[in-house]
């Protein structure tokens, strides 16, 4: 028996969902035992014993051997393992202040991609009583400054001012942290500590990017940009507390005991002991300080800093990084997220697993808090490269703290029940105010509406995946899917992602994605998941989504060759066919339409390799994209045919 | 049984029971927030110790941007309004020409400011002595400090009329001129609860620790308000909009388990403080919402009002903890306070209902608003729609049967 336990907790701290899974080193590689969740009011030591009791009750010997014990002390394994941690951050409002119209509605994207909740203004739209309002409300916790590499003649004019009411509001609130993106960042010497009195127009004629009449570019070689190249600067002190290690020592906060893979030389992470973060650093990547702690729900305190306590970062133009916007959209990212956000832990483990399972990958996680819908795909020689696009919205919440028009809109149109707009209102604000609330019968048809209409928000917010191909994996995660019928979460996909191609269809159920994207070693990570791969995904099946299936009485026919067996049905166009394949199989299908479709590519007949799943094979015969009556009655009916095809308890 | 600010001590429940979500119905000095914004300005300063009907800050609904003019000799130039003579060393624009000091109501304020002068590190925003010369310094011109204009400023002044002055804040410096946001009209608030002022700065907000006990709601909106609690008899749980007449002006009311937009209506109409209630719809919000605009816009003095849904958005009755512990308070004072949505006592003690540890309350689901008490646990068990969720046995109140319900839909009261 070894001296060492050879399993660690996983746990995901979701707003409204606690989850908890043991990993354990068994048969030679790390396998996933057991997994539970919970509403997050529930103590999580409660829920680690009842795991721990459950194993105890299978398989009291390999419990035995995973604590390293002789005999069974579930508050002591507890106590001792290591727990490998995720959290969901609150969400945190951003200011975003742009010289024009069009420079604002770019930061403003580029922030909702990053996961804040923004309130935006531009100085040709607005006064300065109104844009120093937004930055007054102690909602907000940062402030976006942004401009082009070089600003032209639309926002150039307006940036000192907007620069000089900037300072001051953080004389007014030294809380305030400061992003000052593109060729904004020439007025950082405003926000050094010590408010010199220069206005923004004497920091630009100071760099010799403004005339002596005031006027921008008639200056010597009208220069901002050049004087304003982008980098990234943190000039704020960084928190150590919350540079925490995720896997760490449950007793006694110290280091945990290296935990060995296979290999037996390489430690996972081990240590919980914050690492001092100098006080000042110049990087060359881009980086952001770590996030203030998040204020409590009811009571708040004055923060108390001084003058001088102001944090300035430096960041890239909106349009840097490919695609445009992506390096901002990082920092911003570094500046909202705690170290070890789980919505940020989603879509560094789905990139590992894209590399691990040499597949393109989509996730998308629908919380309390916001989604995540992020794609990852190998590229290049190989396939050693993995690209990465993602976007966390706050606004993809299932339940938005202030829900728009917008958002009632999309909630109605995906409701198979009748709900007036006000109805709708108040019982997704009740979902807010109690996300386990009503978690069956018509409260579960509305949960499945408003996730919906979540997972709508995040298609939109992605558009670059629209040109897409269909991704070989999509995976749905996120605390409401997870209480959802399987089938029902299949159908959801297919009902949001309207690309012609095959897929294999999952759901995070144990919720590991996130505590395993903490690992900060992408080697690491990438042989853990190497083992968990075949455990931490619960497969739904596959998905086969042709394109541009002509109305009529068939479309075709579909036979499955599996093992031993072959079947046959018929394709009817607008359908949604399953065909039962159970988990674990593997079959081929072979497809014969009447018309040429789009299904990767333009034919007739195809033949694919398709996995089963929870709910077998869907066939997708609807049009691509859907069509559905405007009609809120058809519409309804329409989508209450479909649901309840694929779930029939519904009625119970 | 009482709660003072010792919490009670918490009877030992089983671990089924305990994975019920509980609901506090008491919180111990609570803070509370009031957002400023530009043109905007604190009345009292951090460590101050205030009661109930103490002004607290000023507000300038209409604030304005107005360029100030250049003030690198703030120090030595003259008030910036030549057409009333200088009183003198003693005197300062900023309080001299506050309607809040006209009205006189800044002399509770005197001694409490005089003493915050004394104290280091503390800036009170006006600090007059009743007598006697000025012995405070002009402050530096920075963003938030308050500031006072004339009319010259506002377009070409008019014979024969006495000419308007404006009061704000200042925002920003630009090409050597501040600007401010500055108003004619500016509204005190006072505040409607006692407590010690943790922040408060113009512009932006003031933080009061409350002292005292709290009930924490789910919705609360309106203005902060303050009056004597009545406990009317409700019919079905409910409140007739009927019921809400002149007798109860200043009152704030326990009105069921919803409140109708003609309730709202009926008791702003009626000078009602405040309603309670279980839930609230987020259209009547709205209504509420847009009521208050327009008050605000007729330029009308209004009584401060806010109403407080204790559950949510759905219709449910109070919990009957809570009502009995409001009608033993029935005719003390009590508050509403929105940010957070609270219901302040000032009751020193607040006397709590006798309830088993076993007691809970559907808060969601079919049963919802129902109470009874836990019997057992039975895991996860297959409900409406094929769901499996952690369930548990109950016994309603009135029902002869046992219901097996999700422990998720269920709450537990703790004090």
């Amino acid at each position: 028996m070894s001296s060492k336990p050879r399993a660690f907790f996983a746990l995901d701290f979701g707003s409204a969902t606690t989850s908890a899974a043991v990993l354990g080193h068994v048969g030679g590689r790390w396998r996933l035992i057991s997994h539970t969740t919970a509403p997050s009011h529930v103590d999580v030591d409660d829920t680690l014993a009842r795991l721990l009791t459950q194993i105890e009750a299978t398989d009291p010997e390999m419990l035995r051997e995973m604590g390293a014990v002789e005999t069974i002390d579930i508050p002591g394994l507890i106590a001792g393992w290591a727990r490998l941690e995720a959290r969901t951050t609150p969400q945190r409002h951003l200011a975003v202040l742009g010289g024009s119209r069009r420079q604002r509605k770019r930061l403003e994207t580029t922030a909702l991609r990053a996961g804040w909740l923004v309130t935006g203004g531009s100085a040709d739209e607005d006064g300065p009583v109104a844009l120093s309002r937004l930055l007054m409300s102690t909602d907000v916790s940062a402030v976006l400054l942004g401009a082009d590499h070089s600003p032209a003649g639309d926002e150039k004019r307006h940036l000192p001012d907007l620069a000089a009411l900037l300072a001051a509001a953080t004389r007014s609130r030294p809380e305030l942290t400061v992003v000052l993106a593109g060729g904004a960042a020439v007025y950082e010497s405003l926000f050094s500590g010590v408010f010199d009195g220069r206005t923004g127009r004497d920091v630009a004629m100071d760099q010799g990017v403004v005339g002596m009449d005031g006027v921008f570019g008639d200056g010597p070689g009208d220069a901002i940009g050049d004087k304003a190249a982008p980098q990234t600067k943190k000039v704020s002190k960084r928190p150590a507390a919350n540079e925490a290690s995720e896997l760490t020592d449950a007793a006694d906060g110290r280091a945990a005991e290296a935990m060995l893979d296979e290999g037996g030389s390489e430690p996972y992470i081990v240590s919980n002991i914050p690492t001092p973060m100098p006080v000042e650093e110049v990087a060359p990547v881009v980086t952001a300080p770590a996030p203030k702690p998040p204020a409590a729900a009811v009571a708040f305190r004055a923060v108390e800093a001084s003058p001088i306590d102001i944090h300035v970062l430096l960041a890239p133009d909106p349009e840097a990084g490919h695609p445009a916007g992506s390096s901002l959209q990082q920092v911003l990212e570094g500046l909202r997220a705690l170290p070890n956000d789980s919505r940020l832990g989603v879509a560094r483990s789905v990139a590992s697993l894209a590399y691990v399972l040499d597949r393109s990958i989509e996730v998308v996680e629908v919380g309390l808090q916001g989604g995540l819908s992020a794609r990852s795909q190998p590229f290049g020689q190989g396939h050693a490269t993995i690209v990465s696009s993602r976007a966390c919205l706050a606004d993809a919440s299932f339940a938005p703290g202030t829900p728009s028009e917008e958002v009632i809109d999309g909630l109605l149109a995906w409701s198979t029940v009748s709900l007036d707009r006000h109805k709708a209102m108040d019982r997704l604000n009740d979902l807010r105010l109690a996300p386990w609330g009503e978690a069956d019968g018509e409260g579960a048809i509305f949960r499945l509406a408003a996730a919906k209409a979540a997972f709508g928000r995040l298609v939109e917010a992605m558009p670059e995946l629209a040109a897409a191909e269909m991704p070989e994996l999509m995976i749905a995660a996120g605390g409401i899917f997870a209480s959802l019928p399987p089938s029902v979460v299949a159908l959801a996909m297919a009902d949001l992602v309207r690309r012609p191609g095959v897929s294999q269809l999952a759901v995070d159920e144990a919720r590991l994605l996130a505590p395993l994207g903490v690992i900060e070693d992408e080697g690491e990570r990438r042989r853990l998941l190497a083992n968990l791969a075949d455990d931490i995904l619960l497969p739904l099946g596959s998905l086969i989504m042709p394109a541009g299936v002509k109305a009529g009485r068939s479309a075709g026919h579909l036979r499955i060759k599996g093992v031993a067996t072959i079947s046959e049905i018929e394709l009817h166009p607008g359908a949604v066919q399953v065909v039962d394949l159970p988990p674990g199989r593997a079959a081929r299908a072979d497809l014969d339409f009447r018309d040429a479709v789009r299904l990767g590519k333009r034919g007739r007949h195809f033949s694919v390799d398709v996995g089963g799943g929870m709910c077998g094979l869907l066939v997708d015969l609807r049009d691509v994209p859907m069509r559905i009556s405007d009609r809120p009655d058809s519409r309804r009916a329409a989508l209450d045919a479909w649901q309840r095809g694929m779930w029939p308890e519904v009625d119970e | 049984m009482k709660a003072v600010k010792t919490l009670p001590r918490v009877p030992e429940i089983s671990p089924e029971l305990a994975r019920i979500p509980t609901r506090r119905i008491l919180v111990f000095s609570p803070v509370i927030r009031y957002q400023l914004g530009p043109g905007d300005r604190a009345l009292v300063a951090p460590g101050d110790h205030i009661v109930p009907g103490m002004p607290i800050l000023e507000r300038t609904p209409d604030a304005e941007l107005i360029e100030v003019g250049r003030m690198e000799n703030w120090e030595t130039r003259k008030p910036e309004n030549s057409d009333k003579p200088e009183k003198g060393p003693g005197t300062v624009a900023d309080e001299r020409l506050s309607p809040l000091w006209k009205e006189e109501r800044l002399e509770a304020a005197v001694a409490r400011q005089a003493q915050a002068a004394r104290l280091a590190g503390r800036e009170p925003m006006a600090v007059r002595t009743p007598a006697g010369p000025r012995v405070e310094r002009r402050r530096p011109p920075v963003p938030g400090k308050w500031w006072i204009g004339g009319g010259d400023r506002r377009g070409k002044p008019e014979r024969g009329r006495p000419q308007p002055r404006v009061g704000g804040t200042l925002l920003f410096e630009s090409e050597g001129r501040w600007r401010a946001a500055a108003g004619e009209r500016h509204e005190v608030v006072q505040s409607p609860v006692a407590g010690v002022i943790l922040s408060a700065r113009n512009a932006v907000d003031v933080t009061i620790e409350v002292v005292g006990a709290a009930m924490p709601g789910a919705i609360a909106a309106g203005e902060p308000s303050r009056g004597y609690l009545d406990v009317p008899r409700l019919t079905d749980g409910e409140l007739w909009a009927s019921a809400l007449d002149v007798g109860r002006a200043g009152a704030v009311v326990v009105a069921g388990s919803r409140i109708s937009g003609q309730a709202i209506s009926r008791a702003r109409a009626m000078s009602i403080r405040g309603l309670i209630a279980g839930s609230v719809g987020e259209g009547e919000l709205r209504d509420l919402e847009a009521s208050s605009i327009r008050q605000k816009a007729s330029l009308a003095p209004s009584v401060p009002f806010a109403l407080i849904a204790l559950d949510g958005h759905g219709r449910r009755p109070i919990a009957t903890p809570i009502l009995a512990m409001l009608a033993a308070l029935a005719g003390r004072e009590v508050a509403i306070v929105t940010d957070p949505a609270l219901l302040v006592f000032d009751a020193a003690e607040v006397p709590l209902p006798e309830m088993p540890p076993d007691w809970i309350r559907a808060r969601s689901g079919s049963h919802a608003g129902q109470e009874g008490r836990w019997l057992s646990s039975v895991g996860m068990y297959r409900f409406r729609g094929g769901l499996y969720l952690e369930g548990a046995v109950v016994r309603f109140v009135d029902d002869e049967e046992t219901s097996i319900v999700p422990v998720a839909d269920l709450e537990r009261f703790v004090f």
